[in-house]
């Protein structure tokens, strides 16, 4: 049966697209309320809860919810503040590290919990906002080691011919002030938009077809919701990573900023 | 970190090697894309104004050339 006559039998389906993404609760517009601002204050709430929970009662012996805090603190804390930015002026930067870390992490994983199932990063404002914090701390981080002027300098790698100087100060320039941000943005946005459509898709779809299709389709259907299935695990793989390279690159920005040649 | 003749650029603090090799993997990804954004993007620009056609596959062909050369003079002539 094709899909054209599969629509004619019940209601049609509806293929996901941008418009799954643009959900508005209260108001409309630029400035309504929307499924993802809800989420989003859910997770900062979620998350001083947990974290306020976790650090209460400190004992020599943590609790599991001491444990859990302690080992999500110490991967941003050693992993990604003091092994990449160095051990000399890593300390300043770990609450925003672990702030960052901990809020992507939360944020993706609503993707997949049961009620919320809704990625707030893939409204490309929230991980732009991110990107923006993180633009705005490596060129003032940089700017304070090196003075306006001497930040500009140390982007041209040493060495260099009089005649490209130039052409590559340019493209130096548009690296750090266009191109990192705006992959960082994008790539998080990116990876959340996809899976989000992939799973809505999946499980949209064999839903669809389990309940309308006829015959062979109902089989169809089943093997769509057990790819959904599959692709749920595969994304929560996802979600976890795309936070860890967020705070690892916002890591690695800092760190070219504050050393002493990029 | 090995502080030989080969790597003349110190970093601030103990930062590691595996470190400093992501951080080359990132930017030198990053500069590919910036490459042929800039100078495709200025050959475009040029091309619109001057109402030529050229400029823009040459910015787009000198900016790749660039960023690899950048990457190559960078990471890999020291």
């Amino acid at each position: 049966m094709s899909i054209v006559a599969l629509a004619a039998e019940g209601g049609a389906y509806e293929t996901p697209g941008v418009a799954d993404f643009w959900q508005p609760l209260i108001g409309s517009g630029a400035f309504a309320i929307t499924r993802a601002s809800i989420v989003i204050l859910l997770s900062v709430a979620l998350l001083s809860w947990l974290l306020l929970a976790g650090t209460k009662k400190l004992t020599v012996v943590p609790s599991k919810g001491q444990f859990a805090t302690e080992s999500a603190y110490g991967l941003v804390r050693n992993g990604l503040g003091r092994d990449i930015i160095g051990s000399h002026d890593f300390l300043k930067f770990v609450p925003l590290l672990f702030t960052m870390f901990v809020l992507i992490l939360l944020n993706n994983l609503f993707s997949v919990i049961p009620v919320v199932q809704f990625p707030t990063m893939s409204r490309i404002g929230f991980p732009a906002a991110l990107a923006f914090v993180v633009f705005a701390v490596y060129h003032a981080v940089g700017f304070r080691k090196h003075g306006f002027v001497g930040y500009f300098k140390s982007i041209i790698p040493a060495g260099l011919s009089i005649g490209l100087m130039i052409p590559i100060f340019l493209l130096e320039l548009i690296t750090d002030l266009f191109t990192r941000p705006v992959t960082l943005a994008l790539r998080l946005f990116g990876n959340m938009f996809a899976g989000h459509l992939l799973l809505v898709l999946f499980i949209g779809g064999g839903e669809y077809l389990l309940l309308h299709g006829a015959g062979g389709l109902k089989i169809a259907g089943v093997g769509a919701l057990g790819m959904g299935f599959v692709m749920t695990v595969f994304e929560i793989l996802v979600q976890v990573l795309q936070a860890y390279i967020f705070t690892l690159l916002a890591a690695l920005y800092i760190a070219g900023a504050v050393a002493d040649e990029h | 970190m090995s502080k030989g003749p080969r790597s003349p650029r110190p970093r601030s603090g103990d930062v590691p090697r595996s470190t400093r090799e992501a951080d080359q993997a990132w930017r030198a990804f990053a500069y590919l894309l910036s490459g042929p954004l800039l100078y495709g993007g200025a050959g475009w620009l040029l091309d619109h104004w001057l109402g030529t056609s050229f400029l823009l596959p040459l910015g787009i062909v000198g900016g790749m050339a660039l960023s690899v050369y950048l990457i190559w003079f960078r990471y890999g002539s020291r």
